[in-house]
């Protein structure tokens, strides 16, 4: 008896912190769809104006189309030429391969079908026809990493210990009602303020879960293993977010403030005359003493 | 990352450019010493003269002013062109490593400090 009424109790638990199944996109407007957050600005407008202008508005496209460009060449000068990828022409190209770069640029494509990864082939390849490019930039402008798949899908990296992120909910700083018709519930993210979720993309090296790990970022691997280790301590949020007031642009490197932030440089010179030996004699020298301090919270650049 | 210190002449023109290139150097799938270009090869790291968080790297630049090699006796004495140079030094970020062609449009001067050097 106890057994029949604990199950269905069980069962209820498991609902909330299970690894939910979805149906797969199909399109890339279905996936979309599924991760569209132009309802978050009704509220958050000056956030969602941030996110706009920041790199994570254009994950997949990238900023001048350089991811598009660089997923392209994955497949010609990757994919293509390696025997065992399965990979002999853009058609064979199915979500697994687009996965060593989706796996940042576009987490939420694991959610789709591997008709959604040749739509993404075709309109990358698009890029360069122009009978099609309008028609590919707007479609790989159409997803990306948005509100939800930070403060939703990722929002929880320990999940057999935190549960899988709701469905319904969004994650932020606070616990409580949400005025969203599909995420009606407000929680509090373990990890949105921390480091690790950050690092969760921004790269430890290869990723090795992969059959053919690529690496893009290191950054999370310098900061943990140059920066922490040198006694740093700040978030990766607290300068790219909070200390310049950047919000949710998170911007890095092309941002004028976070250059000017990043490093310090002085320069002293002076000169004199070099008594180098018999032969050259004394020559007029410059001296030019340049220090260059790093104050970030890991190695410029990386990769 | 590349630091260029360029030595200028009074009227302008380039007396002499020293260079030096901090980044990481990935290799080719992770094998043998070859360095790995995109994403999808990348594989660890050879080599790192990237700059390092929490760190002071101090460069050392000598630069000859121009001059004219004189003897004075049993000794020779450089008599400088001119006893002044600019020194610019400049500290670029070059995503593709590039410093000419279409991909340099990406390049952005981060910091430029110039100082006078005069000799008497």
């Amino acid at each position: 008896m106890l057994a029949c009424l604990g199950l269905p109790f069980m069962m209820l638990c498991q609902d909330a912190n299970a690894d939910p199944v979805k149906k797969k996109a199909k399109t890339i407007d279905e996936l979309a769809a599924r991760y569209d957050v132009s309802s978050c600005k009704e509220c958050h407008e000056e956030i969602y104006e941030q996110w706009e202008a920041s790199a994570h508005s254009k994950s997949l496209f990238g900023i001048g189309a350089r991811t598009a460009a660089t997923i392209g060449t994955t497949i010609t000068k990757g994919l293509m030429t390696w025997p065992y990828s399965g990979v002999q022409k853009p058609e064979d190209v199915k979500l697994k391969h687009l996965m060593l770069c989706a796996k940042c640029h576009l987490p939420q494509l694991e959610d789709a079908t591997d008709d959604v990864a040749q739509e993404i082939v075709k309109a990358v390849f698009g890029l360069w026809d122009k009978e099609i490019k309008k028609e590919s930039v707007k479609k790989l402008r159409k997803v990306n990493i948005n509100c939800l798949i930070c403060h939703q899908r990722e929002a929880i990296t320990h999940k057999w210990a935190q549960g899988f992120p709701q469905e319904d909910a969004i994650y932020g700083t606070q616990e409580g009602a949400h005025e969203d018709q599909k995420y009606p519930i407000m929680k509090k993210s373990p990890i949105l303020h921390e480091s690790v979720f950050c690092g969760q993309c921004h790269g430890l090296g290869p990723n090795f879960e992969f059959d053919q790990p690529s690496q893009c970022a290191t950054a999370y691997g310098s900061y943990l293993f140059a920066y922490v280790a040198e006694g740093g301590h700040e978030t990766c949020q607290a300068c790219h977010m909070r200390k310049l007031n950047k919000g949710h642009v998170i911007p890095a490197y092309r941002d004028a403030d976070m250059a000017e932030a990043a490093l310090r440089l002085e320069v002293d010179a002076f000169g004199y005359y070099w008594r180098k030996n018999k032969a050259e004699g004394v020559t007029p020298l410059a001296v030019v003493r340049v220090e260059l301090t790093n104050k970030t919270g890991h190695e410029i650049p990386d990769g | 990352m590349i630091l260029d210190v360029i030595a200028k002449a009074p009227d302008g023109k380039e007396v002499l450019r020293s260079s030096k290139i901090y980044m990481p150097a990935p290799g080719k799938m992770g094998c043998g010493k070859e360095m790995g270009r995109g994403p999808y090869e990348k594989a660890g790291l050879i080599r790192d003269t990237a700059l390092p968080p929490h760190r002071t790297l101090v460069e050392t630049f000598e630069i000859p002013f121009p001059h004219e090699k004189i003897e004075q006796g049993k000794e020779i004495y450089g008599k400088p062109l001119f006893k002044e140079m600019d020194i610019d030094v400049e500290l670029w970020y070059v995503p593709f490593g590039e410093t000419e062609g279409p991909a340099a449009r990406w390049n952005q001067l981060w910091k430029k400090l110039t100082k006078r050097v005069t000799i008497d």
